[in-house]
């Protein structure tokens, strides 16, 4: 491939420029300050800081509740991760099939989506809620949202729910990409359906799930705290409490401004590990083309 | 190793909201030249918001060299943190509202001007007589008020009237004691509603059953005394009393759990699925509507207290505060401005457009005049309650710095008790790390 050059060895920072300043500016100086913040202790209203060294994190680790609570998140982003690639994918399958209408059920399953956390939450409040749900009203069980298992299988649920669009428009792109002569060629030299797609179709769109493996993940850790905050607040007696949201309510209600930091660099390292370890151990089996 | 980098900054940038929050508050240029323009920010959504803009609107056609610039800046608590964040850049609200649970935070903050302050530097004094003692009580520390009441609420009994005649209860003389609750839920249970009480999951509830015994909630008079609080006691005998009784009431399929938030316990009660809930004093009119659409009447009491409790209700709700280290004319006018949101014409407005009651008698005596208990008489009861709470420590409300916090511990302790947990361990437990909590703040807090 040819590559082209600039007449002037300035430019190209230049152009890097614009980009850069918007990642210092919100990115790097935030996590920097967020890191930072969690060796001290600070007022929440001055802002005025002490040096505390190891002491919120020591704090974090001796906590029973937050171990539990690093658990509990564990089994949230495995069962979302997990239940989500999936569905998706069979949902992404059989969208991938020449039916009528096609586009219509395409959109359908991507509007969830387009959905705001807090209109989701709304929406499995309605279903599972205690009072007037319409799943207890139908299963004569009312406890889904206020008994710890099942309010962790709501939770789950509805997280998964939520981000199944997203991964349907990749599977569907990946999908899209699996080369036709390659799943002919073996449907001539007579595999099946289940032999096709396990040996052919699940092979080109490793790279695919891989991704979603990575992006699903950060979904799950990162991203589910408004959904919580609507349907369960952490409870009940926090068998909801994941990570994220002890850090929401820790930062954004109870100003714990040293300890919040440190759950982030904690949660962060986590995510980060975890990641390592799937790129580690993962990728090997991700065939590119 | 491209593609980890990659993640790497997907990762930053999940987290990186953290302290970006701390950036996001718009600047604005206050003109220090005779018209002086100020800043308001409030946490009412809704409808409430248009009519908080114009009661600033009648606000500003009576002083017209000030303008108000009014701003909805989300939850108490997005609010807050807004505030802080706009403090530590210079540029803070003049006026801002805060929850009552705030007080003792801010009033350790070093952002604020006292109310009481203000009043005598620009010598307009704020007749406090004319507040609900309970009120005025609650906002008032060390003798000095630190702030403006505003909305203002405290939990009622709201029962149907329907029901309770099919169960054969009187439905003019609601239940008024624990035992009373107890004996009213069992009849309507005979009647055939399956659980017939609940009320959401809020510590608020506790709180206030505890002031209603005339006990202390934190130490050091309540938190009101020269020292910062240290510890909680809740988890004394009258916390004791409140959630053996409510949990009691629980176990034996009396009471509903609804969990938490403020939607499920009222849509239980508007579908007839229960028939007597606990709620704010605010949502009289709501309730109200809801229970008339399926031709229901509803009725309102006391929140109940276990036989001989002296005590009273303590305020919930929010107030006005004034922020420091702004030029004497916008000062004046962030005091002019609150001043007139207590005075009586918009806390009329206030109170008929939201339910939150108005925080002076002289305005309730003028709504009595106007006939609206006559049309309105389930407003009446917060009202009566208020006038015959005693003022006491205790009922002025207890103040405590990491409030939040410790509603969160209350309410994962009460549903540990639902779950089994008896109700002493479950209330000495969240004490020990209430004050736990309390300690580090009390730390921070000096910095």
């Amino acid at each position: 491939m040819k590559q082209s050059s600039f007449s002037n060895k300035y430019l190209p920072y230049i152009l890097l420029l614009p980009t850069y300043s918007i990642l210092v500016v919100f990115l790097f100086y935030p996590a920097f300050e967020s890191f930072r913040l969690s060796f001290f202790k600070v007022n929440p209203y001055s802002g005025a800081e002490k040096f505390a060294g190891f002491y919120n994190l020591i704090k974090i680790f001796t906590n029973p509740d937050y171990l539990s609570s690093f658990v509990l998140s564990l089994v949230f982003a495995v069962s979302v991760v997990v239940g989500g690639l999936i569905v998706s994918l069979l949902l992404a399958l059989l969208l991938n099939q020449k039916i009528k209408g096609a586009k219509v059920y395409r959109s359908l399953l991507i509007w969830p989506y387009a959905l705001s956390p807090a209109i989701a939450g709304a929406l499995f409040n309605f279903l599972f809620n205690p009072a007037t749900g319409i799943v207890g009203y139908f299963t004569g069980m009312r406890t889904w949202m206020t008994n710890g298992n099942t309010a962790m299988f709501v939770i789950v649920l509805a997280a998964t729910w939520k981000n199944l669009g997203y991964n349907i428009v990749f599977y569907l792109t990946a999908l899209r990409n699996v080369p036709r002569n390659a799943l002919e060629a073996a449907e001539i030299d007579g595999a099946g359906p289940f032999r096709r797609f396990f040996s052919i179709t699940f092979a080109f769109i490793s790279p695919m799930t891989f991704f979603l493996l990575v992006m699903n993940t950060t979904y799950a850790y990162f991203s589910s705290f408004g959904l919580i905050d609507i349907l369960t607040e952490g409870g009940p007696a926090g068998s909801t409490n994941i990570l994220i949201y002890q850090l929401y309510r820790d930062f954004f209600v109870n100003s714990r401004i040293g300890y919040a930091a440190a759950e982030s660099l904690v949660l962060f390292m986590l995510v980060v590990g975890i990641t390592f370890i799937q790129f580690r151990t993962t990728e090997k089996k991700v065939h590119y083309q | 190793m491209k593609k980890l980098v990659l993640v790497f900054f997907v990762l930053l940038l999940s987290i990186s909201f953290i302290s970006a929050n701390a950036s996001e508050d718009a600047a604005v240029d206050v003109d220090k030249a005779a018209p002086v323009t100020i800043e308001f920010w409030h946490a009412m959504s809704g409808t409430r918001i248009d009519l908080i803009q114009s009661i600033a609107d009648d606000f500003m056609a009576e002083n017209p060299n000030i303008t108000v610039e009014v701003q909805y800046a989300g939850s108490y608590n997005d609010t807050l943190n807004k505030v802080i964040s706009a403090v530590k850049g210079g540029n803070p609200p003049s006026v801002f509202h805060s929850y009552e649970i705030g007080t003792l935070g801010l009033i350790n903050s070093g952002m604020i001007m006292p109310l009481d302050e203000a009043a005598v530097k620009y010598d307009l004094p704020i007749a406090w007589d004319d507040f609900f003692v309970p009120v005025q009580s609650y906002y008032k520390y060390q003798g000095q008020h630190y702030s403006m009441p505003f909305n203002s609420s405290t939990p009622l009994i709201f029962y149907n009237k329907t029901l309770f005649e099919k169960a054969g209860l009187d439905p003019e003389n609601p239940p008024k004691t624990y035992e009373e609750i107890r004996a009213a839920a069992v009849k309507l249970k005979a009647s055939g509603i399956d659980t017939p009480v609940t009320w959401n999951l809020h510590s608020w509830y506790f709180e206030q059953m505890i002031c209603l015994q005339d006990a202390p909630f934190v130490n050091t008079s309540n938190g009101r005394g020269s020292e910062l609080p240290t510890e909680v006691v809740f988890n004394s005998a009258a916390g004791n009393k409140v959630l053996d009784w409510w949990i009691g009431m629980y176990n034996d399929g009396l009471f509903m759990d609804v969990g938490p938030g403020w939607s499920n316990h009222r849509a239980a009660f508007g579908a007839g699925e229960v028939a007597m809930v606990m709620s704010s004093s605010s949502d009289v009119n709501l309730l109200t509507a809801s229970l008339a659409e399926k031709g229901w009447e509803m009725g309102t009491g006391f929140i109940p207290r276990p036989d001989g409790a002296t005590g009273g209700v303590a305020i919930g709700g929010g107030s006005l505060w004034m922020t420091n280290n702004h030029s004497p004319e916008e000062e004046l006018a962030a005091l002019k401005l609150v001043q007139y949101i207590s005075s009586d014409v918009p806390q009329m407005a206030w109170h008929k457009g939201t339910g939150y009651f108005p925080v002076r008698k002289t305005a309730m005596e003028k709504l009595e005049k106007e006939g609206w208990f006559v049309e309105n008489p389930n407003y009446l009861t917060a009202f009566d309650q208020l006038l015959v709470s005693p003022e006491t420590l205790n009922t002025a409300g207890s103040l405590l710095g990491v409030f939040p916090e410790t509603r969160s511990i209350i309410q994962s302790s009460i549903q540990e008790c639902y779950a089994g947990k008896p109700v002493s361990e479950a209330l000495d437990e969240a004490a020990a790390k209430v004050n736990a909590l309390i300690a580090e703040w009390n730390e921070v807090i000096g910095l």
